[in-house]
């Protein structure tokens, strides 16, 4: 077991490493990016810059010593902003991504699941269709278009819910459902499938043969089994909710890493790009790596190589 | 003696979408007590689905549409679900042909087995489940049960597996045990094993066992009685020795006439049934077996056959066997091959 | 006695004569596996309903422009921000007066046609009151003491808007700076499918390309050409796109680029996947024993038999390519002016929502018809191939 654990691990740092080298070079082959002389940098920037990643030396030198300002965690000056650094943006806007990302994952985890459970128990009946046609909905229309539709109805039209911002919790709920409308979805289609599939399998015939209740046979046998694939599948939904933050933090004015991140892509911030990249990918790869974990830890099945 | 299970005339069919299969199309037999009684016919027989009736584990669009199954004197179709649940591994078990697939494969063994006992003996405290368990390892034979208690079933080779399936339902010591093709996806010298292993068990537990197969050669190991079945109905019914010596229907001799023997002549070639089973969504109107039956007459074509009682608890379901049938040109009543 | 009916011909005790064919007859009714896919995808009311919106969408934004007025840059700044259906009062000339959010007031054929703007003659602010002067003989006044604005009939009353008219200058309303939504809906869209198709096209050849020769070769190139794409699909794809996209210039070819630089990891893995269990089979094996070379044997052999999943796979990128671009337009660094598609339309008519929701929910719902239709032809396609729902 431990040995599985050490392999990913190494695997983990490897694909990381791998990532900050490729989002480096990506950013020196920018014409006027941060490597190259720009009229339009400031000069006090510009001087940062060259103090700390020595764009006189060669391409590899420079890769060093960025990668070694990140082993100490210090990703680097903003390009744009004078006298803010990356690490500044991420403190910044942290607590309120983190807020809204827990709150939707969790939102996400407790409605898609029963939803699927109870679409797959009523196989074939109005609530499986009432649930999949709702989930199909979810699933197709894109998440700011969900997101300035709540906007409308519920926060202009009835007026129920702020327009902007998350000063108390009233701001969270649209974001939220924008936010976690797609991976809600998903995630009810794929628990339905795969319990119709488990609920057809023939250990639950053999259950069923013992003359245990059907309730024990649901919680105790089938659910079980069902829940792998949607556990295989948190990793993607996890990054999935990051990806949907740019959109959602835009449009809801929540000022959290992904409105950063967002600025920094349109106002060409280089060094913040490639930062909050870096940032972005160390995250996504752990979230990855713990659900593996969790995975081994629930299916016996899984051979450690 | 009272019959230990009686089915009446069961009727069971699956609700499609391409519509109705009639699996089940009238079957009628009797089990006794501590009897082992095979249940022989090929695929889509509906041998499976006649017993599947009885426990009530049909697939979702399965129905039985009519009939009785009498167990102990009390009618099982009628009964509630709580009522049939108590029945269930109690006193009825059943075990199936993938021990793989029949086993969930995320618990261990030892827990699955003790489920039996928690699920029709509550009261029983989890220690005395342990111990049971760990008796019932060593019934079946399984080496090292301390150990293996806490594995899981992907860790067990196929004959394990079936032992941990057979522990599974004798655990309540049940009055009749339902073994579906048990031995099918198993090695021949692991086949054997097994069902030297059900000899011993029936004489120890007393129970009775009903042995569904599509070989001949598995039922004359293990059975005192046979049952053949095809296309949904039981076509003949005879004391094991009796089936071997003189089969009394046509298809029944195919099947033997189907089988190599290590001692037949090498000139002389194995004679398959030709065709194919019939579509269950609309089956023939006669006997079922009319359009692969070498002997079949205008009559079979059309209308079904009665069961002709052809001597001491044997009966056969064939036109030929019947009074008004010609004396010439009739195998069993003239002498002669069914199958040249 | 027998009982048979008319034209029997077998009495009871006569043999039968045995039909072999009759004996192995299947039961089914035999078709190409073409024939038998669109038999099952037909069946689907949602596939087929899927397809036929794709054929009407791509005629909608392909000849649909052949039948408007207008082109897309077309502007005219007096009848701005127009929606589709006015909520109107009526004048005394008999036609029809629509006040806009910016309180000017346009005058309204009894057709629906817009007819222009009316001269504004005094905006007096102690009265609250703006006069205009109609068909420069007549004078009328709008009235903003309360919300929403009214215009005044001729006793000085005012007079609610509470007459709907369709617009029918601008069948879908006009946006910020008076184009026509309905043409500018076409164009967005052929852009938004051109990006789609283009880039969906670029990553399946990569995709098959890459996965076919992954798996053909197997051992350790498969492996490490397969860690690869692990190590690809470990961080979201979009934020790939991204940072592509913030390399390159702002054209249309750069966000195709950037659309077709990662989605082909899908695909790979499909195709793979297809190649490794088509490559045990024995059509392989005569194949290769007739001496055809590995590249016969891949094109002409490996990759038609897995075309299936691939089709399946493909019509399932062309709603991910127009969901990206049109996420990324609306982040801000998708396709840049002049050129729309339905992203940046979106995109533009957000500050304007609450006034004129209409500039939003119209290219938004484009959007979402584009994604339904090939959603549903890709599900239509996947059940259509999988052989366990054969009847």
């Amino acid at each position: 077991m431990t040995k599985y654990i050490l392999k990913r691990l190494g695997m983990m740092l490897m694909t990381l490493f791998l990532i900050i080298l490729l989002t480096f070079i990506l950013m020196h082959s920018v014409p006027g990016g941060p490597f190259t002389r720009d009229k339009q940098v400031a000069p006090a920037v510009l001087a940062a810059l060259e103090a700390k990643y020595n764009l006189n030396d060669p391409l590899p030198v420079q890769f060093f010593s960025y990668f070694s300002g990140l082993l100490r965690f210090d990703l680097g000056p903003s390009f744009k902003y004078t006298g803010k650094s990356v690490n500044d943006f991420i403190v910044n806007g942290f607590p309120f991504s983190g807020r809204l990302g827990l709150i939707t994952l969790v939102f996400v985890l407790l409605t898609s699941i029963p939803m699927g459970i109870v679409a797959s128990l009523k196989n074939g009946r109005w609530q499986d269709m009432l649930l999949m046609a709702l989930a199909t909905l979810g699933v197709t229309i894109p998440s700011f278009v969900i997101a300035a539709g709540l906007m409308y109805v519920f926060a202009f039209q009835l007026k129920w819910l702020p327009i902007f911002g998350v000063d108390d919790w009233k701001g969270y709920i649209l974001p939220m459902v924008a936010l976690g409308g797609y991976s809600i979805s998903f995630l009810a289609r794929l628990m339905r499938s795969s319990l119709l599939e488990v609920m057809g399998q023939d250990y639950i015939r053999t259950a069923r043969a013992k003359g245990i209740s059907e309730m024990r046979v649901i919680t105790r046998h089938a659910l079980r089994n069902a829940i792998i694939p949607v556990v295989t599948v948190l990793g993607p939904t996890v990054a999935n909710l990051l990806t949907g933050s740019f959109v959602i933090e835009k449009i809801f004015a929540i000022p959290g890493m992904g409105s950063y991140f967002v600025n920094s892509v349109t106002q060409r911030d280089y060094t913040t790009i490639m930062g909050m990249t870096v940032f972005y990918a160390a995250f996504l790869i752990t979230m990855v790596f713990i659900v593996d974990l969790f995975y081994v830890m629930i299916d016996p099945r899984i051979k450690y190589e | 003696m009272s019959n230990l299970l009686e089915i009446n005339n069961l009727r069971t069919s699956f609700l499609t979408s391409g519509g109705e299969v009639q699996a089940v199309r009238g079957v009628s037999l009797s089990i006794g007590r501590s009897e082992s009684v095979g249940i022989v016919g090929e695929s889509g027989s509906g041998k499976s689905v006649t017993f599947l009736s009885v426990l009530r584990l049909l697939a979702s669009t399965g129905r039985i549409q009519g009939g009785e199954i009498l167990f102990e004197g009390k009618d099982l179709v009628g009964m509630s679900r709580k009522e049939l649940r108590a029945i269930r591994g109690n006193q009825i078990s059943m075990i199936f042909q993938d021990p793989m697939s029949s086993l969930n494969p995320l618990i261990p063994v030892g827990k699955q087995v003790s489920e039996m006992l928690w699920s029709h003996h509550h009261a029983m405290p989890k220690s005395e489940q342990e111990q049971h368990t760990l008796e019932l390892f060593r019934m079946v034979k399984i080496p090292e049960p301390e150990k293996r208690i806490k594995s899981f079933p992907h860790e067990f080779s196929g004959g394990m597996r079936q032992r941990v399936m057979i522990a599974m339902a004798l655990a309540c010591r049940p009055s009749l045990l339902i073994a579906d093709e048990p031995t099918t996806a198993l090695d021949v010298s692991i086949q054997d094993q097994i069902l030297k292993l059900m000899r011993k068990l029936q004489a120890e537990v007393g129970m009775s066992i009903l042995f569904i197969t599509h070989d001949l050669g598995v039922v004359a190991e293990l059975c005192s009685r046979v049952i053949v079945m095809y296309g949904g109905l039981v076509m003949e019914e005879a004391p094991i020795d009796a089936l071997f010596e003189n089969p009394m229907h046509p298809y029944t001799r195919g099947l033997l006439a189907s089988i190599p023997s290590i001692d037949q002549d090498k000139a002389k070639r194995l004679t398959p049934i030709a065709g194919s089973p019939p579509d269950m969504i609309h089956p023939p109107m006669g006997c079922p077996f009319a359009p692969r039956c070498p002997n079949a007459r205008g009559i079979c074509q059309t209308k079904m056959p009665p069961y002709t009682s052809v001597g001491e608890g044997r009966r056969s379901m064939c036109w030929l066997l019947t009074p008004e049938a010609p004396l010439t040109d009739n195998p069993f009543k003239s002498g002669g091959e069914v199958w040249a | 006695m027998s009982e048979f009916g008319e034209g029997s011909f077998v009495s009871e005790w006569e043999r039968v004569k045995t039909n072999t064919r009759d004996m192995e007859k299947i039961w089914s009714t035999p078709r190409t596996f073409a024939g038998d896919v669109w038999f099952r995808f037909r069946k689907k009311p949602t596939a087929l309903a899927g397809f036929l919106l794709v054929l009407f969408l791509l005629a909608f934004a392909l000849l649909g422009p052949l039948f408007t007025p207008y082109s897309y840059s077309d502007q005219s700044l007096t009848l701005a921000n127009i929606p589709p259906i006015l909520s109107v009062t009526e004048a005394s000339n008999g036609n029809y007066l629509y006040i806009t959010p910016a309180m000017k007031v346009i005058q309204i054929g009894r057709d629906g046609k817009l007819l222009g703007q009316l001269r504004k003659i005094k905006d007096d602010d102690t009265l609250r009151r703006i006069s205009f002067t109609l068909d420069d003989a007549t004078v009328v006044y709008l009235d903003y003491t309360v919300k929403p604005a009214a215009m005044l009939d001729s006793n000085g009353m005012r007079s609610p808007a509470d007459k709907q008219v369709w617009n029918t200058s601008f069948l879908l309303g006009t946006d910020q700076l008076g184009r026509d939504i309905l043409t500018r809906l076409m164009y967005g869209m052929q852009i938004s499918l051109l990006v789609a198709f283009v880039a969906a096209t670029i990553n399946m050849v990569i995709g098959i390309l890459y996965g076919g020769i992954a798996g053909f070769l197997g051992g350790r190139t498969d492996a490490i050409m397969m860690r690869i794409v692990d190590i690809i699909s470990t961080i979201p794809l979009t934020l790939y796109v991204i940072l592509i996209k913030v390399t390159l210039d702002n054209g249309l070819f750069s966000i195709i680029l950037a659309l077709s630089s990662v989605y082909w990891v899908d695909m790979a893995r499909v195709v793979r996947g297809q190649v490794l269990s088509l490559k045990q089979q024995e059509f392989v094996l005569a194949s290769k024993s007739i001496g055809s070379s590995n590249r016969t044997i891949m094109l002409s052999h490996l990759i038609p038999n897995a075309m299936g999943p691939i089709l399946v796979t493909v019509t399932m990128l062309i709603p991910s390519a127009i969901f990206v671009e049109a996420f990324m337009s609306f982040i801000g660094i998708g396709i840049a002016p002049p050129m729309a598609s339905l992203g940046t339309m979106c995109n533009d008519a957000m500050e304007a929502l609450r006034s004129n929701p209409y500039q939003l929910f119209l290219p938004a719902l484009a959007i979402c018809l584009i994604m339904f239709a090939f959603n549903f032809v890709g599900d239509g396609l996947r059940d259509a191939l999988d052989p366990k729902l054969k009847k």
